[in-house]
């Protein structure tokens, strides 16, 4: 086939060139006529050359469409429009324009070649990856060995997770105990989010509840600012969903690389919201999600049933709600729920193993020091939380936002770190969550008056050279860098993205150009604002790296020798619990203490002969809410007290 | 029947320069315009003055957290 390209522009005509360039490679016969010429010239051009097809171009938009009117006019004068197929394009012209003109097609300046072939040939199905690509859900974490490298590292490491294993032998909690009924009751589950089927409960689970969600249950009152979403809602919300599905084109965001994948946190406070913001998300670009649940919901025993809306921070945790989301993801999202902080640590993990979440986050430490949990109690929760992680195969990530509190990053680490292998030793997938942040230890310090990328750079190579496990900064990276402005925010995020990426890291949790933002919700507009800005970021560096600074060397054995130190200490302590009271990981002159929710609650027990506690099943009897109820509060109408 | 409006995920953004001598008169330009417009409640989510005038981003939530979503209606 012959193509004839022909631009009607004084002097520009590089997307005609580019054009030629890539149909040359495809194996077409092309013809770039020069610029400056008349519609008559590029008509007697056509037959002269005998063209099977014309690319007209025109890269001004002003006048755009009475000029190509004019094009149609001249073309067919001359016996040209008609016989020989014509395309038009440039940098105003789009495919609706150009059929809208009469035309064959059109093309603009996201035009891919693909399409432009597509076109040629008449046969969308050539460009149908590049129109419709499809999105794979990657395997992840990505391969390592998840081997601690340092000798004298791995043997305090192996000190203080065989002490934490043998200190909670015979421990148990409400917690645990609340997990166990749960996922016995599970099983039991048959419903789906258009008929939702509640979960039933037994008198002994409200015995290891708080009265708030007593209350719930058996008055039927919502904790403050929470309310009971109806069944006309939830229809309503599906229809939607189901929308944007159809709707749904993915977005790579990533420019040559595999990784850093990119995630998102959400926790608007309700899950229709938060679904939106999913499909927003998902739809430009964003590999995986993570669902944060509000702070009170940490620190109260015992979790609420139901679709529930929190008119603040924080999604409550329900089955009925996490279903709702599991519903609403692409299958491509990888999905993680936010386990780790607080008095429901195991039960989270449970549901979130259940529904299907590819991920959970437990760091004992954290929960302790920054997240208001007693150490003993989410010691004894937490490890229960990464046993049920390994049974549903759920890798966890170890957030380490200590810092945001004033934690030094090698005390931070080093509480990570015996996550890390606590976890390898239950036979977990460990992933460790460095935060990038410009926090207060490193203002004291001044380790980030030059740039935000040396010592960042230096806390990840420490921690590459410590061990191979997967790491995922977060959360989000830049923490305390972004602006109330929206382009600076989205800039700090993206370039703590791109530096993420040329340090080969395998994900990053970024934030909303709203991160700064406290004075209302983070809105679906920031989300996508951040979301281009790593993708413009990522497409400016491409393979290309990031090269670190001088200090960074000096930095990052500094590092690795304070986390060392950090380890001896916590392993000659009498217990890791002990460690954690003492503030050995994080203490009240770096801004933390340990916290209070759940103190005195653990129960000693005689060690289980199998190694897990068992109690007895328990019986369960299901209720249904069909769909279609027209306004009912579906928790309310669902649960009853046996 | 939904409008346009009623369309919004949650917040509408409005962000342009006014040519004033102060952040403090920016920010009552700011609130006058948002009443012109029709919208009651507004949060200046960033403002930048120097020179000429305001860089400005302004706020009006529609549909928060809890709230019964416009987009969810029938």
């Amino acid at each position: 086939m012959k193509i004839l390209l022909a631009p009607l522009d004084p002097v520009h005509d590089a997307g005609l060139k580019l054009i030629k360039r890539k149909l040359a490679v495809l194996g077409y016969q092309c013809v770039l006529l020069p610029p400056d010429i008349t519609v008559e010239e590029i008509g007697e051009a056509a037959l002269a050359e005998n063209a099977d097809m014309i690319f007209v171009g025109r890269t001004v938009g002003y006048g755009v469409e009475q000029l190509f009117q004019r094009v149609k006019e001249v073309l067919t004068r001359q016996g040209v429009f008609g016989k020989v197929r014509v395309a038009i394009g440039g940098m105003a012209v789009n495919d609706e324009l150009a059929k809208a003109l009469g035309f064959e097609g059109g093309y603009g300046p996201h035009t891919s070649i693909e399409e432009i072939h597509a076109l040629i040939e008449r046969n969308p199905d050539l460009a149908r990856h590049v129109t419709h690509p499809v999105k794979h859900k990657p395997e992840f974490p990505f391969p390592h060995d998840y081997e601690v490298k340092l000798p004298e590292t791995k043997k305090y490491l192996d000190q203080i997770v065989d002490g934490i294993l043998d200190w909670v032998s015979d421990k148990t909690s409400p917690g645990v105990r609340r997990a166990q009924i749960t996922e016995s009751q599970l099983q039991e589950v048959h419903g789906s989010v258009e008929n939702y089927t509640a979960l039933p409960f037994t008198r002994e689970y409200l015995a290891q509840c708080d009265r708030t969600v007593a209350d719930f249950f058996q008055k039927n009152i919502c904790p403050s600012n929470v309310r009971q979403i109806t069944q006309d809602e939830v229809t309503a919300y599906l229809r939607r969903i189901d929308a944007a599905k159809r709707n749904f084109h993915p977005r790579v965001l990533q420019h040559g690389r595999k990784n850093p994948l990119v995630f998102i946190q959400y926790g608007t406070g309700c899950p229709m919201m938060d679904g939106m913001h999913i499909k927003i998300s998902e739809s430009w670009g964003a590999d995986g999600v993570l669902h944060f649940d509000p702070a009170w919901g940490a620190r109260t025993e015992g979790l609420l049933d139901g679709f529930l809306t929190n008119a603040e921070d924080g999604t409550p945790v329900t089955y009925a709600n996490l279903s709702l989301i599991k519903h609403s993801l692409d299958d491509a999202t990888l999905w993680t729920v936010r386990a780790h902080r607080g008095l429901n640590t195991p039960e989270i993990a449970v549901l979130s193993g259940f529904l299907g979440a590819d991920m959970t986050k437990i760091n004992i430490g954290y929960g302790s020091i920054c997240g208001g949990t007693d150490p003993a109690r989410l010691t004894v929760d937490g490890v229960e939380a990464m046993r049920i992680a390994v049974r549903y195969k759920m890798p966890f990530d170890i957030p380490t936002n200590e810092e945001l509190a004033g934690v030094p990053p090698h005390k931070a680490f080093a509480g990570m770190l015996i996550m890390a292998q606590l976890g390898r030793r239950l036979g977990a997938k460990p992933i460790l969550k460095p935060l990038l942040c410009h926090g207060p230890y490193i203002m004291v310090q001044g380790l980030m008056e030059q740039n935000y990328v040396d010592y960042n750079y230096a806390k990840i190579r420490a921690l590459q050279t410590i061990a191979d496990f997967p790491i995922w900064p977060g959360e989000p990276i830049g923490f305390m860098t972004h602006d109330e402005e929206k382009v600076k925010s989205a800039a700090t995020t993206a370039l703590h993205a791109a530096l993420c990426a040329s340090l080969g890291v395998d994900a990053v949790t970024t934030a909303s150009t709203d991160e700064a933002f406290s004075r209302g919700p983070i809105t679906s507009a920031g989300r996508a604002g951040a979301l281009h800005g790593i993708e413009e970021t990522f497409r400016f560096f491409g393979e290309t790296d990031i090269a670190p600074g001088a200090r960074v060397k000096d930095w990052t054995e500094q590092l690795i020798a304070d986390i060392d130190k950090t380890l001896k200490a916590v392993a000659a302590a009498p217990s890791f619990v002990e460690a954690l009271y003492a503030g050995l990981l994080g203490n009240k002159e770096d801004g933390v203490y340990p916290g209070r929710a759940g103190k005195n609650s653990i129960i000693t027990t005689p060690p289980p002969k199998n190694g897990r506690l068992g109690l007895a099943p328990v019986p369960v009897r299901r209720k249904t809410v069909p769909a279609g109820k027209a306004s009912r509060p579906v928790a309310a109408a669902a649960r009853r007290c046996r | 029947m939904l409008t346009a409006r009623d369309q919004i995920v949650d917040a509408l953004d409005i962000e342009s320069f006014l040519l004033c001598e102060s952040e403090k008169e920016a920010k009552e330009l700011i609130a006058k315009l948002m009443q012109s417009l029709g919208i009651a409640r507004h949060v200046i989510v960033s403002l930048d003055f120097n020179g000429p005038g305001a860089h400005f981003r302004v706020r009006a939530y529609m549909n928060k957290s809890g709230d019964h979503y416009t987009w969810l209606k029938k």
